[in-house]
């Protein structure tokens, strides 16, 4: 459950601008949702088995070449039906939540 | 004063106290056995490298060279095999059927660390390939030269069949490359202690024929 969580926020954040792991690292860590660094890497190579993601190379001024990520058109319709189905699952948590508490009241 | 070690993370240089080195190495050792069963290892563990570049890289400043505090900061950042370990395990407690389908053949693929004992060719100890010292290694026959025996008796008796056998076992048989294949040869437990101990005795081993051979290098001239 937190694994998928995790993958639509990478998805997420790869949606918004092509990046690289670094930057994925910083969002993840300033939002909480990743305690060490190892556990990002296994999950990057996983979306882009499934055809979610894509890299190229891209020269930087400072070191080698780094490596950037970007979404390919399956991975956007991937986000899509992950954020849908997220949508749903936070309105029926919060409307199943909302009641218990008039009930306890 | 220390000695230096000079390494290549992910295509930058970098020079690294010995301690940090031997730190460092056990610790790239370690992530080997633990993502050796994903798909993508290769990549995944080229990936921390460089990462792990970058790092030292913002940790050095003006530093020239990476110490073992460094190398440690950087560890605890990365996350050890155990930090990994424990979240992925608590992620497939907690995942559900549909998210095993939507990550494919991700999850039938266990990543417990092997302790059985394999077969291998020990050919640090070889006399022609490995194979009777890797055998001996196997069935914990303390002395590699009662299979040797037993292979020349068996070669003599059996007109050359035996001789056969060897050659088939030789083919089939991997070398052990890695200080984690020697513990497996001899059925040793694979952890952060053991593989420590090993790679040093491999470092004392390289000493050593280094000694000797700058004692040859001596007597010659």
């Amino acid at each position: 459950m937190k694994k998928g969580i995790l993958e639509m926020c990478i998805l997420a954040i790869i949606s918004k601008e092509e990046v690289y792991a670094s930057d994925i690292i910083d969002r993840l860590k300033s939002g909480n949702l990743i305690v060490v660094e190892g556990t990002l890497y296994p999950m990057l190579s996983r979306l882009k088995k499934a055809g979610h993601l894509d890299h190229y190379w891209q020269e930087s001024q400072a070191g080698p070449p780094r490596k950037y990520y970007r979404l390919t058109p399956e991975g956007e319709e991937f986000l899509q039906n992950l954020s849908t189905s997220w949508e749903e699952m936070v309105k029926s948590v919060s409307s199943l939540t909302s009641k218990n508490k008039s009930n306890n009241e | 004063m220390n000695k230096v070690v000079n390494v290549n993370l992910g295509g930058v240089p970098f020079i690294i106290d010995e301690n940090a080195f031997e730190h460092l190495s056990k610790y790239m050792e370690l992530l080997k056995i633990h993502f050796k069963h994903m798909e993508g290892s290769e990549e995944i563990l080229s990936d921390i490298e460089s990462r792990l570049g970058e790092l030292f890289t913002e940790y050095l400043g003006s530093r020239q060279i990476v110490e073992i505090t460094d190398v440690k900061k950087a560890i605890g950042v990365m996350g050890t095999p155990e930090d990994l370990g424990a979240e992925e395990e608590w992620e497939e407690i907690t995942d559900n059927s549909k998210e095993r389908q939507q990550s494919g053949d991700y999850n039938h693929q266990k990543r417990k660390y092997q302790t059985g004992k394999r077969l291998f060719r020990d050919k640090e100890n070889s006399i022609i390939s490995g194979t009777c010292s890797g055998l001996a290694a196997y069935f914990g026959v303390a002395d590699p030269v009662w299979v040797r025996i037993g292979f020349v008796l068996a070669g003599l008796a059996s007109a050359g069949s035996a001789i056969l056998a060897y050659l088939i076992i030789w083919a089939i048989t991997p070398a052990a490359k890695s200080a984690k294949d020697r513990l497996m040869m001899r059925g040793e437990k694979i952890d952060v202690d053991a593989i420590s101990r090993k790679v040093k005795e491999e470092f004392d081993n390289v000493e050593k024929q280094f000694n000797e051979f700058s004692d040859s290098f001596k007597k010659k001239r």
